[in-house]
């Protein structure tokens, strides 16, 4: 049982953080990046690439990272564009939909012509025991990482004027502004963070698991589903949202089989959403 | 305010309207029995290939799921990302209840249909409740979705898992022959035009139209959103639903690829961008087009998943009322040049 | 002069809500504009503060044209606005509510400790959050927010707004204090004494455009404005 809550954790933290990502980005911009699993695969891409013209592991993640941060300010600067127009509802709908063709393009591309890619990280050493449960040990440092960039984010917006300032968008788009922050350079630099995030979770990931071209779509709509449920727009929602829902499926998972697991993880997920469709500290409405 | 009408202008509003009325059901009736005439002509042009009717069937269908999905969409602005299980529910529950349970196919396929009216108009009744926005119910109806998508993995014995299974029943019966499924779809499809265009003119389409601009002000004017919404949810699902155990039926056979996101749901929403969200023959041309396009790309496997998606941004960037209401939003213009003096009416 | 405008008209979708409206703001002056629901004072006030984008007109700062530039910038050049709303983040603290007031900067002590001065209730209640507190208290905070900038020239919509008399009344001390201090303030108002007594010169907005402008002792004595707005038979 404790080996099972812990493998929720691992799953959990790591898609925490994507789900961060996507409520930033939601939170600040009213936008919804359906492209994001889409960042997170072309950055374990680069990692491949790069690692096969012999760049060492860390290197190629820091590649990654960086790779994955520009995928942000691309982003921002030519699909968004015509989303920034629209308002509201009509912004999230079309933020939506364009990404979503986005997101078809570079899967439909990366298939095509990668179509057998695929990333693992392996971390030397043997599995490392915690609390008496024996742990691999790929799983415990791609934890370790999440668990650092969590409290590095959650301190970078507590602590930090950017941080607070990127907040206040969230909280008070007009107050923002009249205090004399740019909602929309703080966008950027969010989703420039967001690429950065997506990134980090495609390398945690291949520590774990086999992440590949095809893992594109599953990482979105998961990321999606704990975002929803942590609460749109708050970081620490989308992080304990993880967590939880981690757990919950791989507890399902000890004892019944992958697909119905599946099932209860995505039904847990919709009753939260229709009890509380705010979410667990969810901001914007 | 209706005497005052016709005292100043001389005409009876009441009489008016009756007469619009009656006149406008022949609006409707017959261009979709002129386009059921057309249509029925295509086997004698296809008829000989067991593929290209095939093709023909398939394109049917999707018009039927694009009308189902526009009545839900288009009408009440509920996002149903749930196609494609609710006519999955329709092909796994006709397929089913025919081979495992016995029915008899008529008797399976009104199951399967009403079993997905119901889900439907259940989906619909927890967003009104709970006042879901369009975001979430779109996100609780994915997750119904990938929850569909599991529980036919996941009940490997009774639906064959990922591979599905063939379907005995109706096998030497009509349904599989090349060309009757064509006429049975056309029938459906035929059917579907007229609820959705009945629907519209009724005091229902009256009401969606009123909460697809302005739920509160809908609300207030007496316009039971809820309702509504549910009455739109259950009749698209069913119409989605009744379509997927038709299909099944006539294939042959049911998998998961048959009914996934992938293959219905982004399918219809291009369909129904291009065609025109809520306009009444939009689902026809968008299947048309894309029936067609989708042969064309069949055989470049990936590239159709990366054309579609430049489709989806080019649709949503430049016509994103569709091809219909565009065209006739250029028509309306022109013919109000025309003749300057056709105002709106007045309030 | 520090604020002037010309020809100013603005507006939404619809159609231009303000039109054709001149009016200055000398530095060290309190000037108000005084008008009913609708009149057109937020709006006037939003398209100078660069809310919304002015569809004539143009509108000056120390000099400077800052005609329909964005409110982010015009907020860093010494103008601070208070808008009817308040527009406080909610769930930050009334610290950092005021320390983003600050922005790009970092708060610093004096000007916090300024503010805190003039607004005790503000001390009090450093660490909660803004949605948490009265109306009173939040209009404060939003007031003090607008100060923590340093600006020259503070400009508020309606500042009244859903207070108690009394704690008007303290909202207005408030600015007269700064006001000694050298403040220049430009505020709307339709409980007209309040803005008259801090007020050295008004303008009343009716239908989007000036139909009176003076001194608030003018203003004070003209009998349309006793009627309308000081509620005088």
């Amino acid at each position: 049982m404790t080996a099972a809550i812990f493998d929720g954790i691992v799953i959990g933290l790591r898609f925490g953080l994507l789900a961060a990502g996507l409520t930033l980005v939601y939170g600040l911009g009213g936008v919804l990046l359906l492209a994001y699993g889409q960042v997170t695969v072309i950055s374990a891409v680069v990692i491949i690439f790069a690692m096969d013209a012999g760049i060492p592991a860390l290197p190629a993640v820091g590649l990654a990272l960086v790779a994955g941060g520009f995928m942000g300010l691309v982003l921002d600067l030519t699909i968004l564009r015509p989303v920034y127009r629209r308002h509201g509802e009509a912004r999230v709908l079309l933020s939506l939909l364009l990404t979503l063709g986005v997101a078809f393009i570079v899967d439909g591309f990366l298939n095509w012509r990668y179509p057998l890619l695929g990333l693992t990280l392996r971390i030397g050493g043997g599995p490392i025991e915690i609390i008496g449960v024996r742990m691999p040990r790929g799983s415990v440092v791609a934890s370790a990482i999440a668990i650092v960039a969590m409290v590095g984010l959650l301190s970078f917006f507590r602590w930090t004027t950017l941080g607070r300032a990127a907040r206040s968008v969230i909280e008070d788009q007009e107050g923002a502004r009249l205090v004399g922050i740019d909602p929309h350079r703080m966008l950027r630099l969010i989703l420039v963070l967001s690429g950065v995030l997506a990134a980090l979770v495609a390398a945690t990931q291949a520590m774990v698991r086999l992440i590949d071209v095809r893992s594109g779509f599953e990482l979105t709509v998961f990321a999606l589903i704990v975002t929803v449920v942590g609460g749109l727009g708050s970081v620490t929602g989308a992080l304990l949202a993880g967590i939880i829902l981690g757990i919950i499926y791989a507890i399902a998972l000890t004892y019944i089989g992958t697909s119905l697991s599946l099932i209860i993880l995505l039904a847990a997920a919709a009753i939260t959403i229709v009890i509380r469709p705010a979410g667990l500290l969810g901001v914007r409405e | 305010m209706t005497d005052r009408f016709t005292e100043a202008t001389g005409t009876s509003v009441i009489g008016g309207v009756e007469r619009r009325a009656s006149r406008s059901l022949w609006r409707l009736v017959g261009p979709v029995l002129a386009l059921g005439a057309v249509l029925a002509l295509v086997p004698l042009r296809l008829g000989d290939s067991r593929v290209q009717m095939g093709v023909a069937v398939v394109g049917l269908a999707f018009a039927c799921y694009t009308i189902g999905f526009n009545l839900i969409f288009g009408s009440t602005g509920q996002l149903f990302l749930c196609a494609g299980a609710l006519a999955g529910i329709g092909g796994y529950g006709a397929a089913i209840l025919a081979d495992e349970v016995g029915l008899p196919i008529p008797v399976s396929i009104l199951l399967a249909t009403l079993v997905a009216t119901l889900t439907g108009a259940l989906l619909s009744w927890i967003a009104v409740r709970r006042s879901l926005g369009v975001i979430f119910t779109g996100i609780v109806t994915l997750i119904f979705t990938l929850s569909f998508a599991n529980l036919l993995l996941g009940l490997g014995n009774l639906t064959g898992g990922e591979s599905g299974f063939l379907i005995e029943s109706g096998g030497d019966s009509f349904l599989r022959r090349q060309i009757p499924p064509y006429y049975v779809m056309l029938v459906i499809v035929l059917g579907c035009l007229l609820a959705h265009g009945l629907l519209r003119r009724s005091h229902a389409g009256w009401a969606f139209r009123a909460l697809r601009d302005d739920e509160v002000a809908a609300e207030l004017a007496g316009v039971d959103v809820a309702r509504y919404r549910v009455y739109a949810a259950g009749i698209g699902s069913a119409m989605l639903g009744l379509t997927g155990a038709v299909y099944a039926l006539t294939e042959g056979r049911v998998s998961p690829t048959t009914f996934g996101f992938a293959e219905v749901d982004v399918v219809v929403v291009v369909m129904l961008a291009f065609g025109g969200i809520g306009s009444l023959y939009g689902p026809i041309l968008g299947a048309a087009v894309f029936t067609v396009v989708d042969e064309l790309f069949v055989d470049l496997g990936q590239l159709r998943l990366m054309a579609y998606g430049a489709l989806v941004i080019m649709l949503f960037l430049w016509v994103p009322k569709g091809v219909i209401p565009t065209l006739s939003g250029l028509w309306r213009r022109r013919a109000g040049r025309v003749s300057p003096r056709r105002g709106g009416s007045p309030g | 002069m520090m604020l002037e405008v010309r020809g100013l008209a603005a507006g939404y979708a619809g159609g231009d809500v303000v039109h054709a409206v001149d009016f200055h703001v000398e530095a060290g002056e309190a000037v108000m504009i005084i008008g009913s629901n609708g009149a057109g004072k937020t709006t006037l006030f939003r398209s100078v503060i660069g809310l919304l984008t002015p569809s004539a007109g143009t509108v000056e700062f120390e000099g400077n044209d800052i005609t329909g530039m964005a409110a982010h910038r015009v907020v860093r050049l010494g103008i601070s606005f208070v808008p009817a709303e308040r527009h406080l983040f909610p769930r930050m603290t009334v610290e950092e509510n005021l320390a983003l007031g600050a922005y790009p900067g970092r708060p610093d002590a004096e000007t916090t400790s300024v503010v805190m001065d003039l607004f005790p209730r503000l001390a009090e209640r450093r660490r909660q959050p803004a949605a948490t507190m009265s109306g009173g208290e939040q209009q404060m905070l939003a007031m003090g927010r607008a100060l923590m900038a340093r600006p020259r020239l503070l400009v508020l919509d309606e500042p009244t707004t859903g207070l108690a008399p009394k704690l008007a009344a303290e909202a207005y001390q408030a600015l007269g204090l700064l006001k000694e201090g050298g403040l220049t303030v430009l505020v709307a108002e339709q409980q007209v004494p309040l803005a008259m007594a801090l007020s050295d010169r008004g303008y009343v907005l009716e239908n989007g455009a000036i139909r009176k402008e003076g001194t608030s002792a003018e203003l004070a004595s003209d009998p349309d404005v006793r009627h309308a707005y000081l509620g005088v038979l």
